[in-house]
């Protein structure tokens, strides 16, 4: 059931309306619900995978409870590293198996070997990366005695579960989610009419902008042998928006989803292309992401108490077990290597926390030098994106090539619906003016604080539904759903 | 809590009487004012789907026009007749191709499949009836949607730029260069890639606007010809020839038939086994022109011709099935 889709504007009003006016009495009752919705909801993919996250979830309660009770630190230990070991063995054997089976053949084909290791037909279960990262928070939260483990088997399975986010995140902390589940929820009107607002910007973000822009990347990049250099860097422009504005608009579908039921989620994207550096970027783009591998990987490595050098090799980390993260392939190994050479000057002349405020607070427009280094690293993110784009990676090294070719200088030029293409251009544009305007709020259309009169907000919102219904077509999959 | 619930329904209703708004005033205009004018000088028109389209070379017949286009079942083709026949009364002759691949089940996909629907229905959605419409979301209600916006997002753009004209977009002569040449296996024939079991699936919908068509046609008074565009004889669909024929038999004796399939033509003439290339469709379109030059659309004339004026060592013999 994708969030686009009209079976789930039907799920969620009946699930909606059940929360607050059947189960309302009753936390428990609630939690119960939701937790059937979520469990619903992921069946709609597939059922049989059902088994897999009632077996994670399972795990990951019994192993807290176990980690709880004994003292021993011995025996913490234990139950810590065979929760993280049965976690990260399904995540091996469902999405990077086959990716080490043919990356060992190669290998070995290399020195004249021939080896046929048994590859899996399966495929990889929806949210499976994300769902084991809520688990391995919990537990390693319990092991360093930040949290107790939840003995309400409902609840804890609600904070693994909760359909918003199960599939593509955010991903979250036991510390943050737990207490609101645990706690009575009393219907909010602004609570509830912010999540709609932001639900409506997230599917404009998803339906309009990063369809259209997916409908020119796809093309662009599936030929991208035939065109020219100007051609694949606009490919490489729309991949740019399509990726933000899908996988943000699905945050803030999911975050506008739960506050409707009353819980907040952590905050996911921040108007990562207005960065002025790339280590703002990585402030600001899959939040709940990189700040997870901040608290669980970073920090234990030692973190940047170490001195510049030890610094420098956990950042490479992190940034290769992130590309990593993202799929069993080289070109997500390559992009995460990237994006680590890319922050490097920064982390090295420690000017990675410079600029930790939204750009051009309470003004209206940057500076020159603001804007030409928000420039400089939206190029430098449309440059590491060919990889995270590119089929393997010798497309991303052909592409590339014809990029900095002559041919960059042509006028750009491919097969398309030119009025489409103009269409396309003049949203982005509409787009990122809302963005820009709207970058000191939560999310774009929070407050329009342009827009003085309550008509013209409300105008802009009926704009926005109908702009959203002219350019639906086919309901397409959130990219992220694949990691 | 209701204050939310009173405000959210007015929203959503609101939306929906906004959306229905941008749907149905321009296509009411789309309706009104569309245009589907060809010129005076064509008194014969051709529609089908590529198979005509790529091997009648208007250009090289008079008073000719093919407007056939790609991928377009006969549901869609329909509404098209309806148009050019209530706007061109110049018209005298409907040809319309019948294929062997138009009786497969395969058409129904080319009808509701989200790809093939979403490029044809919005064109053609402001000229169905009800019961069309009807079809079409009983068949596929999750794509028939989200082509509906896609028909109200074009009959905006329609009436915002007041292009009413339909005419540069029903179709027309394609013109295939052929880059590359028939693919042949080793022992010189054609690579045939349909390896189903034999077994032919009718799309039952296509044949029953093939027969809305030719009964439109005869309402408004129009010669209706079958035509088969000539086809390789190694071409897939060929498979089905003899179910093909019993349809033809069966369903539309009462049809003129016009069968080129047979018409001679070299490997270097086909674009594909389906379709012709420039220099097939430019031999095949100049012996169409002097065959209707002749008389071949005249009623009883059509047995003459064969028996008088085609070469004698020439080894196709046009079929016709004569019902009048």
């Amino acid at each position: 059931m994708l969030f686009n889709s009209v079976s789930f504007a039907i799920f969620l009003p009946v699930v909606f309306i059940l929360y607050w006016l059947i189960f309302n009495r009753n936390l428990q009752l609630q939690n119960f619900l939701l937790l059937c919705a979520s469990y619903f909801f992921y069946a709609c993919w597939d059922w049989r995978f059902l088994f897999l996250l009632v077996f994670s979830t399972l795990l990951d309660y019994f192993t807290g409870l176990k980690m709880t009770e004994s003292e021993n630190q011995k025996s913490r230990s234990f139950w810590l590293w065979l929760s993280i070991l049965i976690n990260l063995g399904f995540l091996g054997v469902f999405k990077y198996y086959n990716f080490f089976a043919g990356s060992f053949t190669q290998m070995f084909s290399n020195f004249g070997l021939n080896v046929n290791p048994w590859t899996l037909k399966v495929i990889l279960p929806v949210g499976i990366s994300f769902y084991t990262f809520h688990g391995l928070s919990y537990v390693i939260d319990i092991y360093k005695r930040r949290i107790k483990a939840e003995r309400n088997f409902i609840d804890y399975s609600l904070f693994v579960s909760f359909f918003p986010l199960l599939v593509a995140g955010p991903i979250e902390r036991a510390t943050h989610l737990l207490p609101q589940i645990k706690k009575v929820r009393v219907f909010n009107y602004h609570n509830a009419a912010n999540g709609l607002r932001q639900i409506l910007w997230g599917l404009f973000k998803k339906i309009v902008i990063a369809d259209q822009c997916a409908e020119f990347a796809n093309t662009i990049f599936a030929n991208s042998a035939s065109y020219s250099g100007s051609t694949l860097v606009l490919g490489a422009i729309f991949f740019t928006f399509q990726i933000y504005c899908d996988f943000s608009g699905y945050s803030d579908i999911a975050l506008g989803v739960a506050r409707l039921f009353g819980i907040e989620l952590l905050r996911n994207f921040a108007f990562p292309y207005f960065s002025r550096d790339v280590a703002e970027f990585w402030r600001r783009w899959h939040i709940s992401l990189s700040t997870w591998f901040r608290d669980y990987l970073y920090v234990p490595l030692g973190g940047s108490k170490g001195g510049t050098w030890l610094k420098v090799r956990n950042t490479f980390i992190i940034f290769l077990v992130s590309g990593f993260w993202h799929g069993a392939n080289w070109t997500f190994i390559i992009w995460g290597f990237l994006n680590a050479l890319f922050i490097m000057p920064s982390i090295i002349f420690k000017t990675n926390r410079n600029n930790l405020e939204i750009v051009a607070k309470g003004k209206s427009l940057p500076t020159l030098s603001e804007f030409l280094h928000i420039l400089l690293t939206f190029c430098m993110v449309v440059f590491a994106w060919i990889f995270f784009r590119a089929n393997n990676v010798t497309h991303a090294f052909n592409y590339l090539g014809r990029i900095f070719s002559r041919s960059l200088f042509s006028i750009p030029s491919f097969d398309v619906n030119r009025p489409q293409l103009l269409e396309t251009i003049a949203l982005i544009v509409f787009f990122i003016v809302i963005e820009w305007n709207g970058r000191e709020n939560q999310y774009a259309i929070e407050t329009l604080t342009k827009l003085k009169s309550r008509n013209y907000r409300l105008a802009f919102y009926y704009a926005l539904v109908l702009i959203a219904f002219l350019f639906a077509g086919k309901e397409q999959q959130f990219i992220y759903f694949q990691f | 809590m209701g204050s939310f619930l009173n405000k959210t329904m007015v929203f959503i209703l609101t939306s929906m009487l906004l959306l229905a708004c941008i749907i149905l005033i321009p296509d009411f205009l789309v309706k009104k004012f569309s245009k589907f004018n060809i010129d005076k000088g064509y008194k014969i028109v051709l529609f089908g789907h590529s198979h005509s389209e790529c091997a009648f070379n208007d250009s090289l017949i008079s008073g000719f026009k093919n407007l056939s286009h790609s991928a377009e079942p006969y549901f869609y083709t329909y509404q098209k007749v309806k148009k050019v026949i209530s706007q061109n009364n110049q018209v005298e002759t409907i040809l319309i191709e019948f294929s062997n691949n138009q009786i497969d089940e395969k058409m129904d996909e080319w009808t509701w499949g989200y790809k093939y629907m979403s490029n044809m229905f919005p064109q053609y959605a402001s000229f169905m009836d009800a019961a069309d419409l009807e079809l079409l979301f009983n068949k596929n209600p999750k794509d028939f949607i989200n082509c509906v916006s896609i028909l109200a997002r074009q009959n905006i753009f329609r009436v915002v730029t007041l292009n009413y004209s339909f005419s540069g977009s029903i179709g027309g002569y394609l013109k295939v260069n052929n880059p590359k040449p028939l693919e042949l296996n080793n022992k010189g024939l054609p690579i045939v890639r349909d390896t189903a079991s034999g077994r032919t699936v009718l799309s039952i919908t296509n044949l029953n606007y093939l027969r809305k068509i030719v009964d439109y046609c005869r309402q408004k008074n129009k010669k209706v010809f079958l035509v088969r565009s000539p086809q390789h004889i190694g071409y897939e669909y060929m498979k089905n020839e003899k179910v093909f024929m019993a349809i033809k038999k069966t369903y539309f004796q009462d049809v003129d038939f016009l069968d080129f399939n047979n018409f001679p033509l070299k490997d270097d003439e086909f674009a594909d086994l389906g379709h012709l290339n420039f220099k097939g469709a430019s031999k095949f379109s100049d012996y169409v022109n002097r065959m209707i030059s002749s008389g071949i659309l005249e009623p009883g004339k059509k047995q003459v011709l064969i028996n008088t004026t085609l070469p004698k060592k020439m080894y196709f013999k046009p079929v016709v099935n004569n019902s009048n």
